[in-house]
This record gives structure tokens, sequence and C-alpha cells, in this order.
């Protein structure tokens, strides 16, 4: 922003600002930016946070008040529930983390075109699948008789009867995350100037050890980012527990429908709802802390 | 395959490297080559599996199915369910891509155009809709929509996914409104337009690629969306992922591999479009 506009003094609209300086700025002045921002600001109030504070507020005050949150962890099933979806998604962000970040950073290193374009092609599929048609593919696959049988059957081996139990929940949320890790780590590892490496190794690192003592800790930041977000995301998972779950698995998601739908009792689901989300926000405000705003924000894919 | 060769300055030191090390990056190499092998295969399978599926003659599910020929997608069309259900989340998404667009272009200029205190924070306040867990996110719109009578209805159908789409259309439009240089509008209003001239002339018409992918996107986010409407539709209410839900909760009918595939097909060309403009917008 040179001093541009400084000669032209006379005659001038109003509308570009002058600074204390006298500079010319483009800056809009806050109470126009106010207006601009209501139509979010009122989405937001009124559709995030209004109703995660009427949640909360619901789950203390109707039906026997802290004793929802009571219920919840003393009733055998609420208790498997929350541990089953909390480890389930430990092991999701984990898993995700790892091959997502594996995949993307043979995105990034890759120099032929077409073995590029086959892994683009796996992270994209997933996300042109849409949530109801991939879960629709898993059961296909892990169902009994199924492609998965079949094939192990050609090996010689026996037949696991996957569907419906917990590992076939995990298995439909590795499939969905695994992609948006490679998509948010792509962008992480973008960042990285890749001469780094060959300066580590130049100066006689192994490959293994440039990764280790330069890429890794660049990435890290990034990395942690999007396992947060992958956790906080997998909590949430409902699609993958009721088709891949079926009525055996114990997920959240499935204890929070039966309780809203089968037993009509919100105050319980609105305990266990706040219980959920408490463990997402505190993942989240966790990696804020840790990462910045900035690095979360850009983890987002 | 995957094995990257070090440029040739670097060569000659690379040769002396002892014997071991090059062995241990060997096995690194291989390893790493061979988990990222599985797992493309494994995110491949499923897509690969439904269209190939979609094209079984069989009126029962079977695999490996007896015969081959276009009998699902004949089905398909001749059922008026899905054409409906198709319908119905259609009218849903596209005055959900126009809403969005609508909510956030104006904050484009706040966040990036004003000093205002905390603008930085909208930036991921603006995201929490899709990065906290769905199922519980929905029983808190649910006790909402039922205090206001929205709970079953088109409009409350339309602004609950409102807050999904929002999301990915500040995450799309944000990104390329911060690569347009301010310059341009200093220069413009200094030459004599008005800020909103020179916004509607010179700014919007720069982010309106943007725009578009991000109301595509807004628009797929939308038609997508299988858990508000468990939720928060009501009887009658079938969008096409719900009747895909509930179809597959109760087994597995052929029928849908042909929609997945034809699904799959375009959600491909949309967001392969949306990426397209978003490209062209950055230059």
């Amino acid at each position: 922003m040179g001093p541009a506009g400084r000669s032209v003094t006379a005659n001038l609209p109003a509308s570009p600002r002058r600074e204390a300086d006298g500079r010319w700025s483009a800056i809009l002045p806050n109470r126009w930016a106010l207006l601009l921002v209501a139509p979010l600001l009122a989405v937001l109030f009124g559709f995030v946070v209004y109703p995660l504070v009427k949640l909360t507020i619901d789950s203390l005050t109707t039906g026997n008040g802290i004793g929802n949150y009571e219920a919840v962890f003393q009733s055998a099933a609420g208790r498997r529930a929350l541990i089953t979806t909390v480890l389930a998604s430990m092991l999701v962000s984990a898993l995700a983390v790892t091959l997502g970040g594996l995949l993307a950073w043979h995105i990034r290193i890759c120099r032929h075109r077409a073995v590029r374009a086959v892994l683009w092609l796996a992270v994209l599929a997933p996300f042109w699948m849409g949530t109801v048609v991939k879960n629709y593919a898993i059961v296909i696959l892990l169902s009994a008789e199924g492609p998965l049988d079949k094939l192990l059957e050609l090996l010689g081996l026996a037949p696991v009867s996957l569907l419906y139990t917990s590992t076939a929940v995990a298995i439909g949320m590795v499939y969905t995350m695994v992609p948006y890790a490679a998509f948010s780590l792509y962008g992480v590892f973008l960042g990285i100037d890749e001469s780094l490496l060959d300066a580590a190794r130049g100066l006689g690192a192994s490959r293994a050890r440039a990764i280790t003592s330069v890429m890794l800790p660049l990435a890290m930041p990034g990395i942690v980012a999007s396992g947060a977000l992958v956790f906080a995301i997998s909590l949430g998972f409902y699609v993958t527990p009721v088709l891949l779950g079926g009525a055996q698995a114990p997920f959240m998601a499935s204890f929070i429908q039966d309780y809203i739908f089968t037993f009509f009792d919100y105050p319980i689901a609105s305990a266990a709802s706040v219980i959920l989300l408490a463990v997402a926000l505190l993942t989240l405000g966790l990696a804020l802390a840790l990462v910045g705003r900035g690095r979360l924000q850009r983890a987002v894919a | 395959m995957f094995a990257r060769t070090p440029p040739d300055t670097t060569a000659g030191v690379a040769a002396r490297r002892q014997p071991r090390a090059l062995l241990g990056d060997r096995f690194t190499a291989a390893a790493s080559a061979a988990a990222v092998a599985a797992t493309t295969f494994a995110l491949l399978a499923p897509a690969v599996l439904v269209a190939v599926l979609s094209f079984s003659n069989d009126s029962f599910f079977d695999f490996p199915p007896h015969a081959w020929g276009l009998r699902q997608y004949r089905t398909l069309l001749e059922d008026p369910r899905w054409g409906s259900a198709l319908w119905l989340s259609a009218r849903i998404a596209l005055p959900v891509a126009v809403l969005s667009a609508l909510v956030v272009v104006p904050t484009l200029f706040t966040i990036h155009r004003s000093r205002l205190p905390w603008r930085g924070v909208l930036q991921v306040g603006g995201l929490t809709g899709i990065i906290i867990p769905i199922s519980a996110y929905a029983v808190a719109m649910y006790g909402v929509f039922a205090q206001i009578g929205l709970l079953g209805t088109y409009w409350g159908l339309v602004l609950a996914n409102l807050t999904l789409a929002v999301p990915v259309m500040l995450l799309v439009t944000s990104a390329a409104m911060s690569r347009i240089p301010v310059e341009l509008e200093l220069a413009a209003m200094v030459a004599g337009a008005s800020r909103v001239q020179a916004w509607l002339a010179i700014t919007l018409r720069l982010l309106a690629p943007a725009i578009l992918a991000g109301g595509v996107l807004a628009f797929v986010t939308s038609l997508d969306e299988a858990v508000f409407i468990n939720f928060l539709g009501g009887p009658g209410q079938e969008t096409l992922p719900k009747a895909i839900l509930d179809s597959v909760r109760y087994g597995l009918d052929p029928v849908i591999t042909a929609i997945a595939t034809l699904l799959m097909v375009a959600t491909s060309l949309a967001m392969g479009l949306a990426a397209q403009l978003a490209r062209r917008g950055a230059r």
C-alpha cells in the first residue's frame, strides 16, 4: 500500500478512508463490518450456540436433573457405549492420521503422474460416495458370504463374520476418516520445504532419520490438529454404527437415538449428548491451545 | 516405485553412506510403500465393488451375481419412490446452497477487509457445525426445533442443513478471498469508484468462481445429509440418504447399487467442477 493516493488530494469520494498517517486505506469501518457479519452471527448463535446451551440446560433441569448424568454413567449400556465410542474414536484417529499421513506424504513426493492420480482417486472416491453409500458398500463387503469371506475362502482361511460388530463400525469409521486426514495432512506437507529433507540426507542422515528428525517435527502441529478433529468428528458418527453395528454394537449415537425415539426419554439423551460434546470440545480446546487457531482451521478438510 | 531419487548434488554423499543405513532405508521405503498400496486398495475397493455390482441382473442380492445386465437401473427408473426422494433432497439442497452464499459472502468483507476485533475467531467459530459430534448436535437441534415447532418441516430441514453448508462455503470462499489483493479495491476507490462499486466490479467478480464452487459443495453437503434427517425429519419426509438408509437397514436391495453408482458419478462430476472453479479463481 504505497503512497499512491497521497498526491491526489482534492474531490475524492468519501468511501476510502484516510488513516491517521495520511495514507489511503480500504479498511471497512467497524459498524459496517458488524452489519455484514450479522447474518452469519444470526446463524451461529441461533443454530449452533443456542442449541448447545439449551441442550446443556435441558440436561440439567428436565427429568431427574443431575440424575440424568448418573443414569447414563450407572447404566451398563451407557457406560459400555461411552467407553466403546471413545476408544473406537481414539483408534480411528490414530489409524486415520497414520494411514492418511502416509498416503498424503506419498502423494506429495511421488513423481509419477499416473501413480499420483491413483493415490488421489483413492482419497477422493470415499468423498464421492457420500455418507450412506460408503457404509452400504462396507455392509456388502463384510456381509456373511460376501466378498471378504469369499476372498478369505479362496486363500484357504476361515470366514470372519464382522458385520454387526464393533470392529465393523471401526472399519467403517476408518474408511471415512483416512481420506479426511489425508486431505488435511496433504496441505500440511505442502507447506514443508522438500529441500530440507535433501539437506538432511546430504549431511548423511538416512531416509528414515531425515523423516523422523526433520519432516515429522515440522508436520507435528498439523498432525495434532488433524488427529483432534478426526477424534471429535468420530465421536458423533451415526450412520456407521446404525448400519454396520446393528442392534448389538454399543455406540453413543445408537444409545442417544434409542433414548429419544424408543424410550421417549429426552432428558437422558440430552445428558448423553452433553457428555459426548464435552469430550469433543475438551479435545478441540486442547488442540487449539497446543497448535493455535490457524492450524486447527486449516486442518478442517 | 515410490522411492525418491536424491538430486545430483547429494548423490556422492549418499553413495558414501554406510550400507546398513541403505538397507534400513530400503526396508522403510518398502514398508511404507506397501502400507500406502494396501490403503489405496482398501479405499478404492468399496467404490469399485458397488459400481460393478450395479450391473448384476439378479433380483435378490447375491455375491458374485449370477447374471449381468441393466436390470437394477430399469427397476430404479420404474420405482417412483427414488425419484421423489431425490426431488425432496434437491428441493432442500438448492435453497441451502443459495442461503449459505448469502450468509457467508458478506462475512468475507468483515474477516478480510475490516479491523473488527474477534474477526479471526469467526473463521474457526464458523466451522463449529462440521467439527462437533453430529449425533449430539442433532439432539441439540431436536430440542430447539421441538420448542419452536420446526420438527418435521421443510424449512426446518433447510435451516439444519444450512448449519453444515455454511462452514463448507466459508472454507472455500475465505481461502479465495485471502488471495484477492486489497490494493485492487483501493485503486478503484482512489480512481473514483465508491466502495460498493469497487466490491461489485472487482472483488465479487474475482470471487465469483469460488462462490460458485462453494455453492456446489454446499449443495452436495446438503444432498448427502443423513443424520439430521433422522432426528429432525417427520413422517413422509424421505430424502435420498434417508430412503437408502432405511432400505439398507432392512436388507440388501440390489437396486441400491444402481442409485449408489449414479450418485457417485454425479458427486464426482460436481466436486470436479467445484475444484476446477476454485482453481480458476486462484489464478
